[in-house]
């Protein structure tokens, strides 16, 4: 923010994308303790760094993702540069580095960043496999609504990694 | 073109997608899209994501913990002023020194952070290693940026930088530094010289009881490093701050100043 903007206001921010960032992290790290560090360190740079955001830019909750992208690749580069410190055993998913971990990394922000009702549908028809009628008959949400809840949702998915590398910084 | 509407276009398309067509859908998509050459051209931008997000085998939803909250409030009321312009780029990417991901409260996990899971604590470990080492790689470090601290006051004042002295290094290594106080703990702020290339160096708060509180590790570098390191221990209940080698033995030591009540 600027001289002209007043600061960050870090409870309402949290509120309103603390959930979101903590699944970004969560499902990028696949382990919720780190990943909660995750969601504190972003919001520290975000508190550190506060002067700089400029709403004109780009929205809050754009901001404070790219900013754990950022939180979340220093991770996965810890780790590479110092494997005989996180021994393969002692990780319960191990994320390794390179450019499959870059794009699932990317794939899961893109999910992180929809709304949860769009996202538990993609997951639920896309991940989960549940057909249409299944996810209907358990949600109680008409097929018509799901499938374009889903439809929506892949294009946001579509436009966020059309937007460019996560390795962008 | 087919009369119809965007929502059974989107509709349609969700469920050829996701082969959940039903016979006489399929037929009425195949009558939409010799009317809508559009829809190939949807099909194409989206046809691949299916699989992308299959390709991820799970997907957790997870809540914050009220600890989380917590220790974000205490960001929230954590009077350190915005850092100068040059310190940290529009994405909150440090860029002439860093921070290392703080630890958990003691609340959280009582004890010292020696008793966390050990794979987990590795891991926040190399952390903090390459948070250090990207500094000590040269992308300018402004020492006298890190000094220029609005806030001032006696040892414990939240904010304020505490210049320490550090003692008994062995020779050709040079380290100094300061303290800050914040209302999630302590926070370290190094400048070393001379730590062998490549060796690992843990920094550890003391309490006053002997409880040990990881900050993270650095890495020696043949350049001067520059870090800031975040440990969960109350500036007012820390009397030490040690460097340590990766095999325990103590590098250099820095006695804290008491804290008035």
């Amino acid at each position: 923010m600027n001289a002209q903007n007043p600061g960050l206001d870090v409870r309402a921010a949290f509120e309103a994308h603390g959930s979101a960032l903590l699944g970004f992290a969560v499902n990028a790290l696949r382990d919720h303790g780190l990943a909660e560090d995750c969601v504190q360190e972003t919001f520290l740079r975000a508190w550190r760094s506060r002067a700089h955001f400029d709403p004109s830019r780009g929205s809050l909750r754009t901001w404070l993702f790219a900013i754990e992208r950022r939180v979340i690749l220093d991770v996965f580069r810890a780790r590479e540069r110092t494997p005989r410190l996180v021994p393969q055993s002692d990780v319960a998913e191990p994320a390794g580095s390179g450019p499959d971990v870059l794009e699932r990394l990317h794939i899961v922000e893109g999910l992180a960043r929809l709304s949860a009702e769009h996202r538990e549908a993609v997951v639920a028809i896309h991940l989960t496999g549940c057909s249409y009628a299944e996810y209907s008959a358990t949600s109680g949400v008409p097929v018509a609504t799901l499938r374009t809840r889903v439809f929506y949702a892949l294009r946001a998915l579509r436009t966020h990694l059309d937007e460019g590398d996560p390795t962008d910084d | 073109m087919t009369d119809q509407t965007p929502d059974r276009r989107a509709e349609l398309i969700a469920a050829a997608l996701a082969q959940d067509l039903t016979p006489d859908e399929r037929a009425e998509f195949a009558s939409l899209r010799e009317s809508d050459p559009t829809i190939d051209d949807e099909l194409m931008l989206l046809g691949g994501l299916p699989a992308e997000v299959r390709g991820l085998g799970s997907w957790r939803e997870e809540q914050p913990s009220d600890a989380l909250r917590d220790r974000i409030d205490r960001i929230a009321d954590d009077p350190s002023p915005a850092e100068p312009g040059q310190e940290q780029d529009s994405a909150g990417q440090p860029t002439s020194r860093s921070t290392s991901i703080p630890r958990r409260s003691r609340t959280e996990h009582p004890g010292s952070v020696r008793r966390t899971d050990g794979a987990r604590r590795r891991l926040l470990l190399t952390t903090g290693a390459a948070a250090c080492v990207a500094v000590g790689l040269g992308l300018g470090v402004a020492l006298a940026a890190l000094q220029d601290a609005p806030v001032d006051g006696p040892p414990g004042t939240l904010g304020a930088l505490e210049t320490v002295e550090f003692v008994g290094e062995p020779s050709g290594v040079h380290i100094a530094g300061d303290v800050v106080a914040h209302t999630w703990g302590t926070e370290t702020v190094l400048r070393a010289d001379g730590l062998p290339t490549g060796g690992l160096f843990a920094v550890i708060v003391i309490d006053e009881e002997g409880r040990e509180f990881s900050s993270g590790t650095l890495l020696g570098s043949d350049i001067a490093i520059d870090c800031r390191l975040n440990a969960a221990v109350l500036r007012e209940d820390a009397v030490a701050v040690e460097i340590r080698g990766n095999d325990g033995t103590r590098i250099a030591t820095a006695a804290l100043a008491p804290v008035d009540a």
